[in-house]
C-alpha cells in the first residue's frame, strides 16, 4: 500500500494477491464460499474467477479447490497485497498479527463476534483497529461481506451470485441489501463496477469507500446504502468533494434518537438527525433515495444517462393514460416540461392526424405506427427546448415493440439529451430488455422513468448552478 | 447591511458568560445580530417607566414593548409582549402590567429593562441555527411566527452554506410564494434575503459559543427585510460547535 500514484485503498480493490484465512473445502462454509467466489467465480460472473493469485490458508493444510493450503499466512512463499480474514472473532487478532508479521497492508474482517455483538465484541473491535494501525494497516469490516470489482473479478464475498459488470460502484453498510441488489441487478441490466459491504465500518468507512470509486475510471455513478455515518461532517465533507466529479445516490435509513437534551428554540426542536442528514445530503448536491426502487432508478438513470441539461422535458406517449400519469409525477416532483415552440408543434401537425393534443405530454395517439412514434420523438430530439425525452410505449397492434426499442435506441444515439422509457406493463421481454441493455432505463410503469429523469434533471442542476456543465 | 463586526458580537457573549449566564437577553441578542450585519427594526432599550416613555416618542406610535431579561426564555408566557400601544397611557400602563406579570410569573428573573419598538407588519419569516451532534452547525430558513409552528415549512443547510444554497432553501419553501408577493403580501427582495442568510452563516462561524439561534420573525415588510425579535442560547463554554 502507498506505494506512489497509488490510492491508498487500491490494495481492496487492485491487489494481485489474496490469502484467505479460514479457507475451507467443505461446503456451507464461509470459508468455501469465498473460496469458490474468488476460484471459480460466483454464479452470473462472466470470465470465472479473480485474475489474480489466491492462497488459501487453513491450519489442516491440504487443498483447497486444487490451490495449496498454507498453515499459517507466514507460509506463503509469495508478497500477499490483501488478507480475507473469516475465522471465528476469537482467533481473528491473532491472524492480525500473522497478517501484519507477512507485511499485509489491506485485511478485510468477515467474521462477526465484534460492536455489534456486545461488549466483548466491543473491545476486541477497538483492539483490533488499534493494532491494525499500530502496523500502518487498513481494516474494512468486520462483520461484512468484503469486496467484488467486476472488472478483475475480485470477490471476496460470499455471496451466491455476482452483479453484472458496469458503471455502478456501491457501498452498503447492510450485507443482506448488498446480495439484494445483486439479484435485482442481474434480473435488470443494472451493471456494477465495485461493490462494496462496509459492516461495522470499525476503520474505513462509506467517506474512504466513495473517495476511491470518484477517482475509479470504471465508476459513474456511485450508490449508498447508510444507516448512520461514522462521522458526520467528514462524511459531508468527503461527499461534496465525490459530487463535484461524479454522481451519488444515497439512500439513508433508520434515524437515530434526537438529542435528549430539550431543545429551547423553535430551530432546535425542528432539526432532528434525520433532519441534519438530509440537509447535508441536499447542501453536498447528492441525490437522496428514499426507497430501494428509487436508489436502483436513480442509480441506473445517472449511471447510464447523461444529465437534463436545461430546464424542460418531453413526455412522448402512443398512449394516453400512462402520459397523463407521467404528467401528473412530473408536476408533483417539480420537473419541468417543456413548453413545446409553435415551431415544434407546426413540425408535429405535419406528421400526426390533427385530433393529436398539441400539448406536452406529446400523445401521438394510440394507433400511431413505427414510422409517426419515430417522426415524432426526431422533432423532439431537434427541439431546443427540449432537453431531455421520456418515451412511453403502450403495447397495441400496429407497432413493434422490438422495433420502436430499436429505433430508440438508434435515436438517442444521436443526442446528448438523456432518455428514460417506459414499456407500459412490458415485464421481461426482449423489447424492453433491448432498451435496457443498451442503457435506456425502462421501467414497466410510467411514474418510474419520471423519477429516474428527474434524478438526471437535478445533477444538471447541480453541474448548472456550479458552472461545471 | 452595515457588514459585519465579529468583536462586537463576541464582546457581548463573553460579558454574557462572565455572569455565568448561557441565554443572552433580547438586547443582547438584538446586537449581536446587528454586529453580524442584519437589519434590524428600530427600538430602543429602557430601564425605566420614564425611560419607555420617552423611548415611545422617539420610536412613534404606535410601539411594541418586550421585557428584557437573560432570565425569560418565553416572553410571552410571563406577560413579557404588549403590541399596539399607541399613546404614552398605553405604554405607561403595559409597562405597570408588564412588570408586575414578570415579578409574579418569574419571582427571580432580572430585569434589565424593558425593549420599546418600532410596531413592523409584514409576512413573518425565521432565520435558525441549532448544533447537530453529528454534522455540526446547522442554518434553517422558513415561514416564521405561526406557521413555523404548526406547518414546520422550513429547510437546512450545514454552515457555512453558498449563494445558491441559500437560493434552493428559499426554493424548498412550500409558502414561499407568500414572500414572493402573491395575493398583495409584501414581496421579498430575495437578493437580500440571500445577503441575510450568507451574513447569519458567515457571523455564526466567527462566533462557535452560539449553540441555538431563532430569528423570529424575520418580517418581510413594504419598505424591506428587518430582523424583528431573536433568542441567542450559549453552547459549553469548552465545547464548541463543530463546523
Amino acid at each position: 500500500m502507498d506505494r506512489p500514484g497509488r490510492h491508498p485503498l487500491h490494495d481492496f480493490f487492485q491487489p494481485e494477491s489474496v490469502a484467505v484465512i479460514g479457507a475451507s473445502s467443505k461446503p456451507g462454509k464461509v470459508g468455501y464460499a469465498i473460496m469458490s467466489n474468488l476460484v471459480l467465480g460466483a454464479e452470473g460472473q462472466l470470465g470465472g474467477g479473480f485474475r489474480g493469485k489466491v492462497y488459501p490458508v487453513n491450519p489442516a493444510g491440504g487443498e483447497i479447490f486444487r490451490h495449496r493450503a498454507y498453515r499459517k499466512v507466514g507460509d506463503i512463499p509469495d508478497r500477499v497485497d490483501l488478507a480475507v480474514i473469516a475465522v471465528p472473532a476469537a482467533g481473528v487478532l491473532d491472524v492480525m498479527e500473522e497478517c501484519a508479521a507477512k507485511g499485509i497492508k489491506a485485511v478485510i474482517l468477515i467474521s462477526s463476534g465484534f460492536s455489534e455483538s456486545g461488549s466483548d465484541g466491543k473491545a476486541r473491535e477497538r483492539l483490533a483497529v488499534e493494532r491494525a494501525h499500530g502496523h500502518g494497516m487498513r481494516l474494512l469490516g468486520p462483520n461484512c461481506l468484503g469486496v467484488i470489482n467486476t472488472t478483475n473479478r475480485l470477490n471476496t464475498t460470499f455471496a451466491k451470485k455476482a452483479p453484472p459488470r458496469g458503471p455502478i460502484s456501491f457501498v452498503s453498510q447492510s450485507g443482506a441489501i448488498c446480495t439484494s441488489v445483486i439479484e435485482y441487478s442481474s434480473e435488470e441490466y443494472m451493471g456494477f463496477a465495485n461493490f462494496v459491504s462496509i459492516g461495522n465500518k470499525c476503520d474505513l468507512d462509506d467517506a474512504d469507500i466513495i473517495e476511491y470509486y470518484a477517482q475509479d475510471p470504471e465508476t459513474r455513478c456511485i450508490s449508498i446504502y447508510m444507516e448512520s455515518a461514522k462521522g458526520g461532517r467528514r462524511f459531508y465533507d468527503a461527499l461534496r468533494k465525490v459530487v463535484s466529479r461524479k454522481p451519488v445516490v444515497i439512500l439513508k435509513a433508520g434515524r437515530t434518537a434526537i438529542g435528549a437534551k430539550a431543545a429551547s428554540s423553535h430551530t432546535g426542536a425542528l432539526a432532528g438527525s434525520d433532519i441534519a442528514y438530509d440537509a447535508a445530503i441536499r447542501e453536498a448536491g447528492a441525490i437522496r433515495a428514499r426507497t430501494m426502487l428509487e436508489l436502483f432508478d436513480f442509480s441506473r438513470a445517472l449511471a447510464y444517462q447523461p444529465p437534463v441539461m436545461g430546464d424542460g422535458i418531453a413526455i412522448l406517449s402512443n398512449a394516453g393514460g400512462p402520459a397523463v400519469i407521467a404528467a401528473d409525477v412530473a408536476q408533483d416532483l417539480g420537473l419541468p416540461l417543456s413548453r413545446l415552440t409553435d415551431e415544434t408543434i407546426g413540425k408535429i401537425d405535419g406528421v400526426c392526424p390533427p385530433t393529436w393534443n398539441h400539448g406536452n405530454p406529446v400523445d401521438v395517439i394510440g394507433d400511431a405506427d413505427l414510422a409517426r412514434y419515430t417522426a415524432v420523438l426526431d422533432i423532439l430530439i431537434n427541439a431546443p427546448e427540449v432537453h431531455g425525452i421520456i418515451t412511453i410505449v403502450g403495447p397495441q397492434a400496429v407497432m413493434d415493440l422490438g422495433d420502436v426499442a430499436r429505433a430508440i435506441v438508434e435515436m438517442s444515439g444521436t443526442t446528448s439529451k438523456p432518455f428514460c422509457a417506459s414499456m407500459v406493463g412490458v415485464v421481461s421481454q426482449a423489447s424492453e430488455n433491448y432498451l435496457d441493455e443498451h442503457g435506456i432505463p425502462e421501467m414497466e410503469v410510467p411514474e418510474r422513468p419520471v423519477r429516474a429523469m428527474k434524478a438526471l434533471y437535478h445533477r444538471g442542476l447541480y453541474l448548472r448552478r456550479r458552472g461545471l456543465g | 447591511m452595515n457588514g459585519s463586526d465579529a468583536r462586537g458580537g463576541s464582546d457581548i457573549i463573553r460579558a454574557a458568560r462572565a455572569e455565568g449566564r448561557s441565554m443572552l437577553d433580547l438586547w443582547e441578542a438584538r446586537r449581536v445580530l446587528s454586529f453580524m450585519g442584519l437589519p434590524m427594526d428600530r427600538a430602543v432599550l429602557a430601564g425605566s417607566r420614564e425611560a419607555a416613555l420617552k423611548a415611545a416618542e422617539q420610536i412613534g406610535y404606535p410601539v411594541v414593548m418586550k421585557i428584557v431579561s437573560p432570565d425569560v426564555v418565553h416572553k410571552t408566557e410571563v406577560g413579557g409582549v404588549k403590541i399596539n400601544l399607541s399613546c404614552g397611557k398605553d405604554v405607561g400602563e403595559a409597562f405597570d402590567a408588564m412588570m408586575a406579570s414578570v415579578r409574579l410569573k418569574m419571582p427571580t428573573a432580572r430585569i434589565k429593562g424593558v425593549l420599546i419598538e418600532e410596531m413592523v407588519r409584514g409576512t413573518e419569516l425565521i432565520i435558525g441555527s441549532s448544533c447537530d451532534p453529528q454534522f455540526g452547525r446547522m442554518l434553517m430558513f422558513g415561514m416564521g411566527g405561526i406557521f413555523v409552528e404548526i406547518y414546520k415549512d422550513v429547510s437546512f443547510r450545514l454552515v457555512p452554506i453558498a449563494d445558491f444554497d441559500a437560493r434552493e432553501m428559499m426554493e424548498e419553501i412550500k409558502g414561499k410564494a407568500i414572500f414572493e408577493g402573491a395575493r398583495g403580501y409584501p414581496k421579498a427582495d430575495k437578493d437580500q434575503i440571500v445577503r441575510i442568510l450568507l451574513a447569519v452563516s458567515e457571523g455564526l462561524m466567527k462566533q462557535p459559543d452560539i449553540e441555538e439561534l431563532d430569528i423570529n420573525p424575520l418580517m418581510v415588510t413594504e419598505k424591506g427585510i428587518v430582523a424583528v425579535d431573536a433568542r441567542v442560547i450559549l453552547g459549553e463554554a469548552k465545547k464548541p460547535c463543530p463546523v
